[in-house]
């Protein structure tokens, strides 16, 4: 070594016991199944919506074709907003060699990046579809009501979808955006560390 | 090699690395422990395309790095409360404290270099963990000597 300050042998006086390798697999097992579980629990969750309206569907026979487009764009809607959950999944257990951290940091910023885009237009399609749907759906049984009825249900459904639209949808996006940028100014911080 | 003797083998290692990074015992259990954990799903599919300290190391690097997102995500509390009986460590000799100390000063990909550097890698090798060129690798590990060394020469050492 160069320098007359032995900082190897410094370094080297730190020791600690190494833990029992048991504990380890405990803790790798329960990671596992946990993250397994979330991922079974969302698609159950999938599953029940499409079962629920294939049902609904099945059983009230609508025979307006507003109605089955509605259905569709429903069903549709539930499918895009997990669609995103299930991708993160793949995109974390694709790697197959460990990259080495310069490229890795570059993933992450891209999977920072993807996430951000998808919150931000997933989100809004969601909603589109989703109220689309449920309009369209509606149409069939609000056309058996007296048109004071119909007015009346379609307002409130429009208000909540107004409320949704103009008030919650922006602020989930603001805050699961404030989350990821921080955590991408981060990223993009050691990534310009690497090019110094 | 197998897990178990991967495992004795690095384990030290890892965890040095992880105290350059983190210097504080806690988060630096955790991280080796995180490590440890990909180590141990990935085995199956390492191919030998590089050394095993390599790919262990890289593993070890990566999980530092990537600990800005954890710390949201995971509560510190999850480790198990026997490993904090196997420490040994709570009065860590105050030169090596104080050698933690100026590493954590250092820039975050700095703290890496010169802990793989400390930790008896060659430069090809840390190279190959960071992503740098060799020649690059050279000048950051001496600026970085520079800079402990006139830290422990202006604490007295």
């Amino acid at each position: 070594m160069e320098t007359n300050v032995d900082l190897r042998k410094i370094w080297n006086k730190q020791k600690i016991e190494t833990p029992k390798v048991e504990i380890l697999y405990t803790k790798a097992n329960k990671l596992k199944s946990r993250s397994f579980l979330k991922l079974i629990v969302v698609n159950i969750a999938l599953l029940l919506t499409i079962t629920f309206i294939g049902f609904i569907w099945y059983y009230y026979q609508p025979e307006l074709v507003t109605t089955k487009i509605g259905i569709i764009l429903t069903i549709l809607a539930t499918i895009i907003f997990l669609l995103p959950f299930n991708k993160q999944f793949s995109l974390l257990t694709k790697n197959k060699t460990e990259p080495n951290s310069k490229e890795y940091l570059q993933q992450l910023i891209k999977l920072k990046e993807i996430q951000v885009y998808e919150q931000n237009t997933m989100l809004s399609i969601y909603f589109i579809i989703l109220s689309l749907g449920i309009g369209l759906y509606m149409f069939e049984y609000v056309s058996k009501m007296t048109i004071t009825w119909g007015i009346i249900t379609y307002a409130i459904t429009i208000l909540w979808f107004a409320i949704n639209w103009f008030y919650l949808r922006p602020k989930a996006i603001t805050k699961q955006n404030a989350k990821l940028n921080k955590l991408l100014v981060e990223f993009e911080k050691l990534n310009n560390q690497m090019n110094d | 090699m197998n897990f178990e003797t991967i495992y004795k083998t690095y384990w030290q290692k890892v965890f040095r690395l992880c105290m350059g990074y983190a210097n504080d015992t806690d988060a630096a259990k955790d991280l080796a422990q995180e490590t440890f954990i990909k180590v141990w799903k990935q085995l199956p599919k390492f191919r030998n395309e590089s050394s095993i300290g390599t790919w262990i190391f890289r593993i070890a690097s990566n999980t530092c790095l990537r600990q800005i997102q954890k710390d949201n995500k995971m509560p510190k509390s999850e480790l198990p409360l026997d490993i904090k009986d196997q420490i040994i460590d709570t009065n860590i000799e105050k030169d090596i404290q104080f050698l933690y100390h100026c590493i954590s000063e250092l820039q975050e990909v700095e703290r890496i270099i010169i802990s793989l550097e400390l930790e008896d890698m060659n430069q090809k090798e840390i190279a190959e963990i960071v992503g740098l060129s060799e020649g690059n690798v050279r000048v950051k590990i001496h600026r970085i000597k520079e800079k402990l060394t006139q830290k422990f020469k202006k604490n007295g050492n």
